[in-house]
């Protein structure tokens, strides 16, 4: 460089400020309707979201296999006819089914919003479940399955899953070979008139949205009633082990996946804006501790990362990395021993600072544009909490002092509470 | 439409701004005109190498994540084939600091053995977590120097093998920086809540002193046609056989680009392309299957690949995917079809132009391949392909000899 560097620019605060409300309607049989609008371009996303998740389910396979049937053939449309006009008006969708809930997002031209939402009623609440499709799907599924347990990281969760929350629960319970041949449509049917029914149902929309948009829904969706449903008692079988350290031995694999973590508390807890800073600090962060320890200054791993995750009746957190054979152990160590020292010495006010604003700079981008938007809304609404629960967060992430940290360290990353799973 | 200005300073740096007030944030992305084909064939994986050092801090900022935190700010880069790129949002107030920092890096960078050492290390970690941990993980190991004899296509952006990693040098680290790494090398693009104004100010004031370097001119071997079929097969520790086809198309501004990719959204756009209809729900060939093309600069491939249901022998399995694709070559596509994908196309299109981020980036790459217009024409360029051009391109491309095909069998299955 020629001239003199200039002077190192000023950094001005960073805060989510206000975020935008959505405003809510309800149809004419009830179901609860959530409108954001925000965006420059002519496009929607809407998600319709079904207390449906595998907590409802009693086998194993059924809420994501029923998910999936949803886009196989209806009443007035075989799966390829629905996929070809989706595909037409340009539409992408997604379907899901995760512990707690499932649904489908849509995104698509405001324009279409009248086809998109015809075509969405068929899905959700005309699927037939077609004998064929539904043998061939679960074919498929099992290739996947296949596949998938071929890979370190999914063995490592997999049972790290059941380890924080049971093998006789929907959240805990590994999915195994067998699994795939004790499904039938009748299942599936039953499953589908229980739980994807207009009382479990909201409706998300966000983007520019267009005007006519409640009155179409209230054509497509307002006069479905619902069946009368079943409401199992989603706490059985919810248990943690008490085998704390499981290794499971994969032939021939280059790296070992590990899972160090616990179950925990949720959004709904006071702590956990206090634990999530705790997270951000060790795991949960580019910057992170763990990072710097064993990617950045041993070298022993592409990537390490710590999250923390709500659930409807429970929440867990854990620490995950792949590295190579022969540094399992030393990884594993020096997992512990940060956050040993995390709980013992106080963090310094310059990471402090960093942590803060980098938390508060991610709550920007989690309201910036209409997807953002919608995906925040829905992880507090989940809890039956609204944005007062970001406020919270922000003003914790602010104000969290050293000596919080070290104490709410000791509380909830208690070394004896956590699980450790290896595969590899 | 997408409004944007375009800058040059005197030391070659290529700005663009485009404003977007509907949001808070800013966005930064600098593109260096630098990827894996650059690279010696015997020192393969540098350019990526380099860009996990270019997070290493310099002797003015040492911790270059730090300051970047601290403005609310994140970031992350990419390597491929054709380009390093690195890219920043923010939120607007603080845009500055992304100044200070890429330019400064763009300056000097802090070369340490230490830093070279443990990323050297990292790197091979990312080698064997991406590639060689993962069931079909080396699949485009194997299938790159099949298709590619002499273009440096033949190998891929994290290096042919982890020995060429491990062998890097201080030396070539800081020789790869100064011939690739310049204002006269790079593109910046600014989006986001900003004014085009400040930021061209703000660019001068950050990236304007640094000096023009002596850029390496490129002069890269051109591939020579392919003249007969090539085949491979190799057996891997995988739950199931998985058939990879590759041909060899035109470079990313040549006329035909669009219509290939065209004719892979016809093959494999969707639930409803014509390889998961036929071959997967209909004859129960395969659990999954795929085509796209490589947006590389060069002339690239068109690649399809999909994992056979147990029990399929994989010959019958290649006959009907050649089966489909044959189609194309003598039968026209239906008026909808064509519609549908146009219509998709157009739609992903508005989608991923939502996002400040990737308007910089795609601002970025259409500059640096001579027509930033693109950003608002790309879709006209889909509306014009008409069916004859389909059934012309499918003819020229489709044929055995521009053709590779890897065979990739689970244990045990070869005799």
């Amino acid at each position: 460089m020629t001239g003199k560097h200039p002077a190192k620019p000023q950094v001005v605060p960073v805060s989510p400020g206000k975020i935008p409300e959505a405003v809510s309607a309800r149809l004419d049989n009830g179901i609860p309707v959530y409108m954001i609008e925000a965006g420059t371009e002519d496009v929607m996303r809407i998600d319709f979201t079904f207390d449906a998740g595998q907590a409802m389910e009693n086998i194993p396979l059924l809420s994501s296999t029923v998910n999936m049937m949803l886009t196989e053939g209806s009443e007035n449309y075989t799966s390829s006819k629905l996929n070809r006009i989706l595909d037409f008006h340009g539409a992408f969708y997604s379907q899901y089914s995760e512990k707690d809930r499932a649904g489908i997002v849509i995104f698509f031209m405001s324009r279409h919003t009248g086809k998109i939402l015809e075509l969405a009623r068929e899905m959700l609440f005309m699927p037939v479940f077609p004998e064929t499709e539904f043998r061939a799907l679960m074919k498929k599924r099992l290739h996947w399955y296949f596949v998938n347990r071929d890979k370190v990281a999914n063995l490592a969760m997999d049972e790290f899953y059941e380890s924080i929350f049971g093998k006789d629960h929907p959240y805990g319970r590994q999915v195994v070979h067998n699994d795939f041949n004790n499904l039938d449509t009748g299942l599936l049917k039953d499953f589908h008139s229980w739980f994807y029914s207009p009382d479990k149902l909201a409706i998300i929309i966000s983007g520019k949205i267009h005007k006519d948009t409640v009155s179409l829904l209230n054509r497509y969706f307002g006069s479905f009633r619902p069946q009368g449903g079943r409401t199992p008692d989603k706490r059985a079988g919810l248990r943690q082990s008490d085998v704390r350290k499981v290794s499971i031995e994969k032939k021939g694999a280059v790296q070992t996946a590990i899972r160090i973590g616990s179950p925990s508390i949720s959004k709904l807890h006071p702590d956990y804006p206090g634990v999530k800073v705790v997270d951000v600090i060790l795991g949960g962060y580019f910057n992170s501790r763990l990072m710097r320890n064993i990617r950045e200054e041993k070298g022993l791993t592409y990537g390490i990362h710590s999250i923390i995750t709500s659930l409807i009746l429970s929440g867990f957190k854990f620490i995950s990395t792949e590295v190579s054979k022969k540094s399992t152990q030393n990884a594993i160590d020096e997992i512990y021993k940060e956050i040993e020292i995390l709980q013992r010495v106080p963090v310094e006010r310059e990471e402090l600072e960093i942590v803060r604003n980098y938390m508060l700079g991610e709550m920007v981008r989690m309201f910036d544009g209409p997807f953002a938007l919608a995906e925040s809304f829905r992880s507090v609404w989940d809890f039956g909490l609204d944005n007062s629960y970001y406020y919270r967060l922000a003003g914790k992430i602010k104000s969290i002092e050293p000596d919080e940290i070290t104490a709410l360290a000791k509380t909830y990353y208690r070394i004896d509470d956590l699980y450790q799973v290896t595969a590899g | 439409m997408i409004n944007y200005n375009r800058f040059t300073l005197d030391n070659g740096l290529r700005i663009l701004v485009h404003e977007d007030s509907s949001t808070t944030l800013a966005a930064m992305n600098i593109l260096y005109d630098v990827g894996s084909r650059d690279e010696d064939p015997e020192a393969t994986g540098m350019a990526h190498l380099f860009e996990h050092l270019m997070f290493g801090g310099t002797a003015l900022i040492p911790k270059f994540d730090k300051h970047l935190l601290i403005a609310g700010g994140e970031n992350n880069a990419f390597t491929n084939t054709d380009i390093t790129n690195y890219y920043i949002t923010l939120p607007s107030e603080n845009f500055e600091t992304a100044f200070w920092l890429e330019s400064d890096r763009m300056n000097l960078l802090d070369f340490s053995q230490r830093n070279l050492d443990v990323q050297k290390s990292v790197v091979i970690e990312e080698f064997n977590q991406r590639y060689l941990n993962q069931p079909y993980g080396d699949a485009m190991l194997i299938l790159r120097p099949l298709a590619y004899k002499v273009h440096p296509y033949r190998w891929p952006a994290i290096g042919m093998n982890t020995g060429h990693i491990s062998n890097v040098t201080l030396d070539r680290v800081k020789d790869f920086f100064f011939t690739n790494y310049a204002p006269n090398n790079a593109i910046l693009t600014l989006t986001g809540n900003i004014r085009t104004d400040k930021a061209v100010s703000m660019a001068k004031k950050w990236f304007g002193q640094i000096e023009k370097r002596n850029v390496k001119k490129r002069k890269l071997p051109a591939e020579p046609v392919q003249t007969e079929a090539r085949r491979l097969e190799v057996e891997r520790d995988v739950p199931v056989d998985a058939l990879y086809k590759v041909w060899h198309t035109g470079p990313r501004t040549g006329k035909d680009f669009y219509t290939l990719d065209l004719i892979t959204d016809i093959l494999a756009g969707g639930e409803s392309g014509r390889l998961n209809t036929k071959l997967v729900r209909q004859k129960k060939l395969f659990s999954e299957i795929n085509a796209y093309i490589t947006s590389d600069i060069d002339p690239g491939l068109l690649i399809l690949h999909g994992k056979l249901m147990k029990g399929v022998d994989i010959q019958h399995a290649e006959e009907a995917v050649t089966g489909v694709v044959d189609e194309l070559k003598t039968k026209y596509p239906s008026a909808p079809e064509m519609e549908k994908v146009k219509n998709k196309f157009e739609s992903s299109y508005v989608f991923a132009n939502t996002s400040i981020l990737n308007k910089a980036i795609n601002l970025s790459f259409y500059e640096l391949i001579g027509n930033t217009g693109l950003i608002n024409d790309e879709v006209e360029h889909y509306r014009k392909i008409t069916r004859d051009m389909v059934i012309e391109a499918a003819g020229r491309y489709f044929e055995s000899c521009n053709c590779s095909t890897l065979y990739y069998r689970t244990a045990g299955a070869i005799k």
